[in-house]
Order: structure tokens, then sequence, then C-alpha cells
């Protein structure tokens, strides 16, 4: 099993739930957005950059199997969980930011504070929490936890707390326009797979040789 | 003790007491207390760890001298080599400290240490070199641990004789991992193929010529300092003052090498790189050229060696412009960002996918593309602070334990 996901940027209409829906059940403090969705061209998102172009792209950690950051970890809490997935371990990240530099896609959030902290800073209400509320554990590793220590990194985990109770990931389950979807990499008869040979399928900087496991469909041109 | 000796020793003391309760505020409030954010993530702290990397090179260059090439003249400075490269690959070592959100989970490093990264083979060699200059300079202080100091001394039968033997076996030593420290802090940076600015070849032999020319005038500007510009150790100072010379021709030819081959081909990444470097830091650049060049210069020239202000102030010259040359590692790497693309549909369109900030800057947007990062007062204070660890422990050393040649101390 090797876990991957594709994006259909033709059905990507820019909304950005997944955004907001990852945001929220993953409890990430102000200032840190582990999937983002832009306007590639445009420095304003949904303002198009040319006349009759504009598609949207999602990215978040694209799960590499050349990982540079797991490489570049000087403790290993940054690791390959048995199906792909690349976790961090809060309780082991010693918060360096080694993989920060290393990560060529920019996911990869630092507590800067203690997040208590940045929700004061940012104007939440008092005592306002949101987001998946247990810790997780996966293999006894702790890969989610509502409330980050201050001094670790933190990225998309594909949901880890959702997955390993047979649930999707809040992304794609907060897709509108279902434009995403997970599978196996490995099985050659998947959907995901099968839409990755028959829609030509592209990776995010494939010339870095990180292997990313998120695969983007291109969208038609629009029609003016 | 002179009393200028006593109050260069209680200033940065008190200065690195003042380092380390800012680092101990910054541990309870959190790395936000620096500028740095999400899309520029290192900064001054990782600056520093280069600048005292490469200062601690002078050990490698007197004991290679000495013991390797046969220079007899430069043995009276051996102990000051040797001193000053503990103190800064100590500093090298404490610098890092604050820049690490977790330092208290450090022993990870032992319990769980990941060989891919090229920061364990630091932090491997950084405490060997570490290790290795205290050996030595202990090697070749032991003829001299004399008095109220004896008690340090291991017995042996010749230890003038013993000293010499064992200086001569642990350079060889010594030169591989006082080499090994530049290569691999260079590899930390020059492994990142996502950074364009720092992913090249001729990163760690770079650092390695800056460092033998930095590491050196550091020896010289200590030599001079204790011993005076007199005619003594003229001839050594002017050996020295050739090692910095050449290895500062090195350093610049391995570093514009570097830019002509990434400007010649001109692709999207170099002209972003080339925007920063010669745009918004130009006057930086031209200082990290101008000034070591013309401090290697000026140290060559003899009237400025036998004028102790000259000579300081040309060392001093260098040593500026080689920090300023490890403060412009970060701003091309990090406002060059890594993920970029040409959108479908747009050919000849470079666009920069914006980073989450992670931290809230009133008036900043959340997500950055650049970010004009200047250090925060407390990260300057931490550095200045580890500076003047470094210059404390020298001070104190030479103050306590036979380092200067006899006729003098």
């Amino acid at each position: 099993m090797k876990m991957g996901m594709v994006i259909d940027l033709e059905k990507c209409i820019g909304c950005r739930s997944c955004m907001v829906a990852c945001k929220q059940h993953n409890a990430q403090p102000p200032g840190t957005w582990w999937n983002r969705v832009f306007t590639p061209g445009s420095h304003h998102h949904l303002t198009p950059p040319a006349k009759g172009i504009e598609f949207f792209l999602p990215v978040h950690c694209q799960h590499c199997e050349n990982a540079p950051c797991a490489k570049v970890c000087p403790v290993g809490a940054t690791y390959h969980a048995p199906d792909g997935a690349v976790l961090i371990d809060f309780e082991r990240c010693i918060g360096c930011r080694y993989c920060m530099s290393a990560c060529p896609y920019g996911v990869r959030q630092f507590n800067w504070e203690a997040p208590e902290k940045a929700h004061q800073r940012a104007g939440y209400q008092e005592h306002y929490r949101f987001g998946y509320p247990e810790d997780h554990r996966k293999e006894g590793r702790l890969v989610y936890a509502p409330l980050r220590p201050k001094g670790v990194v933190e990225k998309c985990t594909f949901c880890a707390q959702y997955r390993d109770k047979g649930e999707l990931p809040a992304c794609v389950r907060g897709c509108p326009g279902k434009a995403r979807m997970i599978g196996d990499l490995d099985d050659p008869d998947s959907e995901i797979r099968k839409l990755i040979r028959e829609r030509n399928a592209f990776q995010l900087l494939p010339e870095k040789g990180t292997k990313p496991t998120v695969y983007y469909l291109p969208p038609k041109a629009k029609e003016i | 003790m002179s009393a200028t000796m006593k109050n260069a020793l209680r200033i940065s003391g008190a200065l690195f007491l003042i380092a380390i309760v800012a680092w101990l505020y910054q541990l309870k409030e959190g790395l936000v207390l620096t500028n740095l954010q999400n899309s520029y993530s290192w900064g001054l702290y990782i600056s520093g760890l280069a600048f005292f990397v490469g200062n601690a090179a002078g050990g490698l260059v007197l004991s290679s001298s000495i013991y390797l090439f046969g220079v007899k003249k430069l043995k009276p400075l051996a102990k000051l080599g040797a001193l000053t490269a503990f103190a800064n690959v100590t500093a090298a070592m404490l610098i890092v400290l604050p820049d690490i959100g977790k330092p208290i989970r450090l022993y990870n490093m032992l319990l769980h240490p990941n060989f891919m990264s090229p920061l364990v083979w630091d932090v491997i060699v950084l405490n060997l070199y570490a290790a290795v200059s205290a050996l030595y300079l202990y090697i070749l202080m032991l003829p001299d641990l004399t008095g109220p100091l004896a008690r340090f001394a291991v017995k042996v039968a010749d230890p003038a004789g013993f000293s010499e033997t064992w200086a001569r076996r642990i350079a060889p030593v010594a030169l591989l991992f006082a080499i090994g420290i530049h290569v691999i802090t260079a590899w930390i940076f020059s492994t990142q193929g996502a950074r364009d600015w720092w992913f090249s070849p001729a990163m760690a032999p770079d650092f390695v010529s800056v460092a033998i020319g930095v590491g050196t005038a550091v020896v010289l500007l200590a030599a001079a300092l204790a011993y005076g510009t007199g005619e003594k150790y003229q001839d050594a100072y002017q050996t020295l003052a050739l090692i910095v010379f050449m290895a500062v021709c090195v350093h610049l030819f391995l570093m514009m090498n570097d830019l002509v081959i990434h400007a010649w081909f001109g692709d999207a990444e170099t002209h972003r790189i080339m925007e920063i470097a010669w745009g918004d830091f130009a006057w930086a650049h031209i200082f990290e050229v101008v000034a070591p060049l013309a401090g290697a210069w000026l140290l060559l020239q003899e009237r400025v060696r036998r004028s102790l202000p000259r000579l300081a102030a040309s060392a001093g010259l260098l040593i500026v412009g080689v920090f300023v040359h490890r403060f412009l590692i970060m701003p091309a790497a990090y406002n060059n960002i890594p993920m970029t693309m040409t959108p479908l549909g747009l050919p000849g369109v470079h666009w920069s996918l914006p980073i989450a900030s992670g931290r809230f800057f009133p008036g900043l947007s959340t997500f950055l593309d650049s970010y004009a990062y200047a250090p925060s007062f407390i990260e300057v204070v931490i550095l200045l602070g580890i500076m003047a660890y470094a210059v404390f422990l020298v001070l104190l050393a030479i103050a306590k334990l036979p380092i200067l040649a006899k006729e003098v101390s």
C-alpha cells in the first residue's frame, strides 16, 4: 500500500474549502496553513492573471517518496509511515527547522510560540478551541495534537487521525467539487492510478527528484 | 593580571551572561522573539554558526604549517592557534542552541541519530574538532605545566620530548577534523537541492578557503594583541599574512566562479538570485568582496604589521567582511521561493507560490513570497554574547594557563 492523492484541477473552483477544512480539523494556529490554494500567475486569488486563463492550485505536503525533509531531520522526527505518508513526531522534533529549508514546496510550518499565545495575539475569543480534540498516536508516536508544543515543526499528515479510523482526509471530504481523491499508488488498477494514466497527471517540481505522491490532473483551457 | 585584562574579562563575561539570560527568555517565549518566519527560517544564529566555524580554522593552519610543512617560526604561536580554534568551535556549537526550538530534546541526537542528516555529521565533527583542539593545546602546554598547575600534568619522563612527539602525531588527525568542520558545515547548505543559491559544489571548497583566511587572521590578531608588533615575531606575522592573502584570493575566485556560472545561463531562478544578491543587497555584496580583500592586502604591508592599531584594524576589516559574507548566505536562499512554476497557458511567466508565515505580523500578509529579514534585538544580543564568550575564553586561558611564550608572560 502506498498512499497517494490526485487533485483534479479541472474540478477545482478555487473556493478554498479544503484550506479551511484542513485548518479547522487540524487545529492550526493563526498564520499557519498546511494547505493553500492559489491562482497561479496572479498575486490575488481568484483574479485571472490574463484574459481566459484561470485555474487554481492547491498545495500542501507532497508526501514525497524521496523526501528531503526526512533525510535532513537529525533525529528522525520526520519519517515515512508504513503507507508512505510523511509524518512528524511532535515528541521527538527538536525544532532545528532544517526540514523547512530542505522542503522545496514551502509547506512546513514552525510553532514560533505556544499556540495559546498565538491565539491571543491574533485576537481569538478566549478559550476558543477548534479542531480534532484528541492527541493521535501512530505506533506510539505523537503525530497529531490539538495544541502543538512550542518550537516544533508541523505540516499536513493526510489527516492521520482520520485515516487511521478509516475516514478520508478533511480536504477530500470538504471539497464541494469532489476534486480530490486518495488511493493506493501500488495498485495499478486503483482509481487514482487510472486517472494518473488517462489524464496526463503531473507532479510539482518533478525535476527536484523528490518523487511526490500527490498528482495533479491538468485543467482544460477555459472557454472565453 | 593587568587592569586592562581584568576589564576585558569583566566586559566579555558580562556580555556572555546577558546572552544567556536573553536565551532563557527566548526559550520561555519561543522563537517568536526573533524576526524569522516560515519562509525565512534561518537567520543570524545560523550565519553565526558558519562564522564561528570559519574562525576556528586558525589551529589547523598553525599545526599543519608547523608539523606537516615544517614552518618552525610559527611554533611559538601554535598554542594561541589551538586556543582560538577551541574557543571558536565551541562558540559555533553554542550559537546553534538558541536557534533550536526544543533544545531540551537534543538528547534525541544521541538516542535516534539519523545518519543521513548532514547536521548529525556536523555535530559529530564539531565535537571531535573541539576535543582534539583541547587535547592538542594540552599536549603543547604540558612542558609548562609547573608550579600550581603541575597537578594537571600527566607524569612522563621527558615532558618536552613527549609534547613534541604527540603534537606531531595529533597534527594530521586535527587537520582531518579541521577540514571536516568546514566541508560538512558547507554541506548542510550545499546539499539542499531546493535552494539554488546554496546548491553548488563550490560551497565546500569555498568554506575551506574563507576559513583558512579568516581563521589565520584571528590568530594573527590574537598574537599581535598578546605579543605586540615588535621585531620578534615579524617573520611569523609575515607568513601568516601571506596565508591570509592567498586564502582570501582563492575564496574570492571560488565565489566569483560560482556567480559567473549561475549568472551566465540566466534561467529564471538565477535571475531572482541575482536580483536579490546584486539588487537589495548590492552594498553588502560589494563589502563582502572589498573588505576581506582590502584587509588581507593591508596585512601584506610591512608598515601595517609593525603597528598594532593598523594591524588590528586591517584584521578587523577582514573579519567583519567575512561576517557579512556569512550573513549573505541567507537572503538569496530564502527570498527565492523554491516552489515556482510557469503557470499553464502563461509561458514566460515565473510565478512563486507564497508561503504562510506562521506568525502574526500586523500590516503584513500571511502569505509571503519575499521578506525583508533583519535580526531582532534579542538575536543581536545573543550573537554578541557568544562572540564575547569566545573572547572571554581566550583571555581567561591566557591569564591562567601557560599559553604565551615564557619571556613575555
